[in-house]
């Protein structure tokens, strides 16, 4: 019934938290996008290159299981240097990424061809399970065979638990401009990030219609990107710009400006949650120092090196104008969200300040 | 005329004519008191008491047997409670905690006036000071010597058999605090000087009466040396004492205390909600919805000073976080338990008391809402009128699941009022809750139920409207509102419902509330200072409580409408 807070008859509000994210992968029954099988780990490659007396030494005669033994694993470099955080440092065999026909996201480019363009360097496209050619997704391309990026894998799981008990990268979506919440033609969305807790009820899920802060440093919000969008028969989508939003996972903080972003949120008709996907260009830097600082790679299949080495071979958004290698990988994410009141830092100071005699002491809060 | 309501005609008259004359003037008339009696200390009386003489890092780590609800209060079912030996090993296992805290290294110092000779064995200088001093606070009198005597003695042989002076005074400190002088606010007596054959309260139990009415709990020091003195029994000494008393910040927890049984509020103790229905409902929008109540209207009524009756009209209120996911509206203090002025728009549904989710969710089911539970506490807490309980073979089951013919309470209630059984008690419920079904079963705003549009039309004693905000006015403006309250008021301060001889009084107090601008604490402190609250009588001229003329009227119209 109250989706919105109103602002006036002739413009409402919508406002959501962003609960659900996670990297768009398509992940057929056999794995057949993966015909030469799952990615090669940094663990698996470090253990081959141990002798027999190394991993007898170094893994207390294989007592020592594959979590407790990463930090050993990632110093393979020439000089023990960890390679998650110096990837360069060693050579290894080439990744194997996705082969497969199909993917979930987005034509971004809005070529059919992956030739490049002034934003774009070539790349192979994918078609949409829906039948949609040109989509756009090296991110997935690159991901789409490491077994803890695959669907139900772990740091996409603990990233989102990560989120869910603590707040933090918490998105805030307000979609101002709105003349009707089930069909408006011309509507600003503006992205958000809040510190707040998330309101759960007994089951642990978020609670619809809770109150947001926005959060701000010295008086100034660090985010804030907008796009303008429509809202047809419940559905919103927003033309392409770029925004950046917080990001909170496996321990790391991250702020991507995602260029290009495209939002699609599909609105429940009782106006409580919200389900859709972001689409965009995702910074390769900001994604790679993701899963160099991530903890427990032997539990993610992951191998900084070539992933290193295979991200930057992929990359097909916004060249370097010095050397014309892409910077940014074509992404998609699919998101959950829930209807909140996004409050803005003057709404706060106004609310505090309205019952004098509260600030003035003489009465209780 | 059978005799019933010859009986309510002959009062009615009494009543006008008592009101008329007391109208005419300020002055308190004269009624009659009713015999003395003792009032079991409610939960929360016993907190405040062992908090104010203690200190509140005493923690009351339980509660009592509850009271049972008499005439619409617990107050005045708590002059007929009795202690069961359960009951009695309750407040036995209160004592014996408290105790051990007093006297334990972390609180001796500060709570004990002074050092044992030795810590191994007794010290009556000292036990007798500490047991003078708290006995004082705990029986609201000083001790008698058989009392004083009984504690020492206590303290001497438990310090003696343990080898250890606080564990004597521990076992001293639970005895006092399982006494019928503790647990018990008892109306003690002595000789009326001024009238001969006469009794009065004594000037310790005048300090009582007025302490549990303001503040709910036991007389301060002050209060307690003003007795002492006399100044209770003097027209000047009293008015001081209340206004001293009402100046306080801890008058609002008297007027806490009276909203909360007066509006039944202990029933969120057993609150409970189907959470698959309602997950917004948790434990803290429990908590929160009883306070955002108090906290209303204490703010409407004490710090504001305003009209009484504006509860039901009012927009203006207090949220918390868990509240505002209820009521669907931005906050800036999401999480904790911070509180914010809040005021509903204009044209918000929500307004006034009874569309708060502390009222439209105590007055429904776990999984819906119900006309018929929210018309009948409006009745009864509100209103003062008694509604009968169902007959005990109604089948509910034929009327409760909505189908596609009965989609809305509306229909299904219409239904079941085809049962003649039902439909007397239905009438003088039903037309007043269903204003109330924009609201369900925990407060939340709907428009429909089951798909189908919600008409929330109705009528209160005639006068008819057409949502809640319609239906705050009609109670508004209803003459019951007012004289409610005031009943209820008295009969909480007196600890019982109001006998015969002092129906003048309770009119008195309802022109007077009228000619007061219908400020509750007005109303608090005509009653604090007046005569009546210290009037006793013999024993043996104890009466039947009776209502007052107005509300005995309502009643007997509301049986008759309920006759076949």
């Amino acid at each position: 019934m109250s989706s919105a807070i109103a602002a006036s008859p002739q413009s409402l509000t919508l406002g959501f938290v962003v609960r659900d994210w996670f990297t768009e992968v398509y992940n057929s029954k056999f794995i057949d996008e993966c015909p030469e099988g799952l990615a090669t780990s940094n663990d698996e490659i470090w253990w081959r290159g141990l002798s027999k007396v190394d991993r007898a030494r170094l893994t207390d005669n294989g007592l020592i299981q594959n979590l407790n033994r990463m930090p050993t694993a990632m110093r393979r470099g020439p000089e023990g240097e960890n390679v998650c955080l110096n990837p360069t440092v060693v050579k290894d065999p080439p990744m194997r990424v996705v082969e497969g026909k199909y993917s979930f996201g987005a034509n971004l480019d809005e070529n059919v061809d992956g030739q490049p363009t002034a934003n774009t360097c070539a790349h192979n496209n994918f078609t949409h399970p829906d039948g949609t050619t040109g989509i756009d997704n090296q991110m997935y391309r690159l991901i789409g065979c490491v077994y803890g990026w695959r669907r139900g894998g772990l740091p996409e799981l603990n990233a989102h638990e990560g989120r869910g008990t603590s707040g933090l990268g918490m998105i805030l979506i307000e979609v101002t401009r709105v003349t009707d919440p089930r069909n408006s033609p011309d509507v600003t969305v503006t992205f958000y990030r809040s510190v707040d807790q998330f309101a759960l009820d007994g089951a642990g899920r978020p609670l619809p219609f809770s109150s947001y802060n926005i959060d701000t440093a010295n008086g100034k919000q660090r985010y804030g990107d907008s796009l303008k969008g429509s809202i047809k028969d419940g559905v919103l989508t927003t033309a392409r710009g770029d925004v950046r939003l917080p990001f909170y996972g496996n321990y790391n903080f991250l702020h991507p400006a995602i260029r290009d972003m495209g939002l699609k949120l599909e609105i429940a008709a009782d106006g409580s949650t919200a389900k859709g996907t972001v689409s965009g260009y995702y910074d390769l830097d900001e994604f790679l120092y993701y899963v160099g600082g991530m903890v427990g790679h032997t539990s993610t299949g992951d191998n900084c090196p070539a992933m290193y080495v295979a991200g930057h071979q992929l990359a097909d958004g916004y060249p370097d104008p010095a050397t014309g290698q892409c910077t940014h990988l074509s992404s998609s994410f699919s998101i959950g969200a829930y209807a909140a009141f996004v409050i803005h830092p003057e709404q706060n100071a106004a609310n505090t300040g309205t019952d004098a005699r509260v600030d003035a002491g003489l009465k209780k809060p | 005329m059978n005799a019933k309501t010859k009986r309510i005609a002959v009062l009615s008259a009494l009543a006008a004519l008592s009101a008329l004359l007391s109208s005419c003037g300020d002055v308190e008339p004269k009624s009659t008191g009713a015999p003395p009696a003792m009032r079991r200390l409610t939960n929360d009386q016993y907190r405040n008491i062992i908090a104010d003489v203690f200190g509140p890092q005493i923690v009351v780590a339980g509660q009592a047997d509850p009271l049972l609800r008499t005439d619409g209060l617990l107050a005045v079912g708590a002059r007929s409670a009795r202690i069961t030996p359960s009951g009695f090993e309750k407040f036995y296992g209160l004592a014996r905690s408290i105790s051990q805290l007093v006297v334990n290294e972390d609180n001796r110092d500060h709570l004990i006036p002074c050092q044992p000779a030795s810590a191994k064995g007794a010290d009556d200088a000292c036990a007798q000071q500490f047991i003078a001093k708290v006995g004082r606070l705990l029986y609201r009198r000083p001790l008698l010597p058989g009392e004083l005597d009984t504690a020492m003695k206590s303290a001497g042989l438990a310090a003696q058999t343990t080898g250890n002076f606080y564990r004597g005074l521990s076992v001293a400190l639970s005895g006092m605090m399982t006494t019928p002088q503790f647990l018990f606010v008892v109306d003690e007596t002595e000789p009326d000087p001024d009238q001969r054959g006469h009794i009065r309260l004594t000037a310790y139990a005048k300090a009582s009466r007025l302490s549990f009415l303001l503040w709910n709990t036991t007389p301060h020091e002050a209060l307690l040396n003003a007795a002492e003195k006399g100044l209770l029994h003097t027209t000047e000494g009293l008015s001081a004492q209340v206004d001293a008393m009402m100046a306080s910040p801890r008058f609002e927890a008297g007027v806490r205390a009276f909203l909360d049984d007066f509006l039944r509020f202990d029933q969120f103790e057993t609150l409970e909600k189907d959470s698959v229905i309602y997950p917004a409902f948790t434990v803290k929008v429990v908590e929160d919805a009883r306070e955002q109540v108090l906290r209303t209207a204490v703010d409407h009524l004490v710090d504001r000073q305003r009209d009484y009756r504006d509860l039901f009209t009012t927009r203006q209120t207090f949220i918390s976080g868990a509240l505002a996911r209820i009521y669907r509206v931005p906050t800036t203090k999401p999480s904790g338990n911070a509180w914010v002025p809040y005021e509903f728009a204009p044209d918000d549904p929500r307004v006034g008391l009874l569309t708060q989710v502390g009222f439209a969710a105590l007055a429904s089911h776990p999984g819906r809402s119900s006309p018929t539970l929210r018309g009948r506490a409006i009745r009864e807490a509100l209103l003062c009128q008694k509604v009968p309980d169902p007959p005990g073979n109604v089948d509910f089951s034929l009327f409760e699941a909505a189908d596609l013919n009965n989609k809305t309470a509306r229909e299904r209630l219409t239904a079941h009022r085809t049962a003649p059984a039902c439909a007397g008690c239905h009438k003088l419920t039903d037309p007043i809750g269903l204003g109330l079904e924009n609201l369900d079963g925990v407060g939340q705003l709907r428009a429909t139920e089951n798909g189908a549009m919600i008409d929330a039309s109705g009528d209160l004693d005639g006068i008819t409207f057409n949502d809640a905000a319609g239906l705050g006015k009609a109670m508004r403006e209803n003459p019951a509102t007012t004289s409610c309250l005031v009943d209820r008021l008295t009969a909480y301060a007196l600890g019982r419902s109001a006998t015969a001889g002092q129906i003048v009084f309770l009119d008195y107090l309802k022109a007077t509330f009228v000619k007061d601008g219908y400020r509750l604490p007005d109303l608090m402190r005509r009653i604090a200072t007046s005569e009546a609250l210290y009037a006793v009588s013999a024993p043996e001229e104890d009466a039947k409580p009776v209502q007052s003329a107005a509300a005995a009227v309502a009643t007997g119209a509301a049986l008759q409408e309920v006759s076949p």
